[in-house]
């Protein structure tokens, strides 16, 4: 049951980057916006990655947890995009 | 709730994956159809988690109660066979009491009536001179204490003895005793 929570949690990621792919393809602006929002999650994503120790601590969870965390959201966002960029 | 798990875990991937796949960017009506049912396949894939979460959740839930069934049984278990162990252990020591064990030894020891009788006699009588030596070390202790807070001797003979003072042979003999043991403790 454990891994169907995680895998229907990973779907609805997956499906909310295709989301956010198909609001950027709406509009100009919106595909700024939307280029603006990835660009702050990958450095916030890159900054957590180093600092692993530190964000560990204040979120209160283990190490081996948050670069899980990191890295199921990094796949979530590249399948995505690539889902939606491919079809 | 399984089924409704899998139903919904199936409606989100093909909701996410078929319009994106099917439908084409371009048309208007498509596109807009892709939009929403991403957000359908958002909606139903969060909604399996949720279930997921709550059906892992009570599954341990049944597991911890099982563990603790299993451990109330396992303790049951070892402690009525601690004490068949220890009830078989005293039905042993009493049908194995001392009397009857020397009793049994002597016999199969002995097998002359001649012989037996005098040293089952002498055996048998050791547990009743005990009872002696112990009431009169008893007599001899409080009779010692009664000294020490200043009693005098007929007072004393009266209380451990129960004799009143007089020319009895007893008073006698509890005088005699009397004074032996204080003689004994000087």
């Amino acid at each position: 049951m454990r891994a169907a929570q995680l895998g229907n949690y990973f779907i609805a990621g997956c499906a909310a980057s295709s989301f956010l792919g198909w609001v950027a393809s709406l509009h100009p602006m919106a595909r700024r916006a939307i280029a603006f929002l990835a660009a702050t999650a990958f450095i916030l994503w890159g900054l957590c990655w180093l600092l692993d120790f530190s964000v560990s601590g204040w979120l209160k969870i283990s190490v081996q947890n948050l670069q899980a965390f990191l890295l199921a959201g990094l796949a979530m966002g590249i399948i995505g995009a690539g889902v939606f960029l491919c079809s | 709730m399984l089924l409704k798990m899998f139903v919904l875990s199936g409606s989100a991937v093909i909701l996410w994956l078929a319009p994106l796949a099917a439908l084409d960017k371009k048309v208007s009506w498509h596109k807009s159809a892709q939009g929403l049912s991403l957000v359908a396949a958002v909606s139903c894939a969060i909604g399996a988690g949720n279930i997921a979460r709550k059906l892992a959740e009570e599954n341990e839930i049944e597991q911890i109660k099982t563990r603790a069934i299993t451990a109330d049984v396992v303790d049951e278990i070892a402690t009525s066979a601690y004490i068949s162990q220890q009830q078989r252990q005293q039905e042993a020591e009493q049908i194995l009491n001392p009397r009857e064990h020397l009793e049994r030894s002597l016999a199969l020891t002995y097998d002359g009536e001649e012989e037996s009788e005098p040293i089952t006699q002498h055996q048998l009588a050791e547990p009743e001179q005990n009872d002696a030596q112990n009431a009169e070390s008893e007599r001899a202790e409080r009779a010692l204490q009664l000294k020490a807070k200043g009693w005098g001797k007929a007072k004393i003979i009266l209380e451990v003895w129960g004799v009143s003072k007089g020319g009895s042979p007893k008073y006698k003999a509890a005088e005699a005793e009397y004074k032996r043991l204080v003689e004994e403790s000087a």
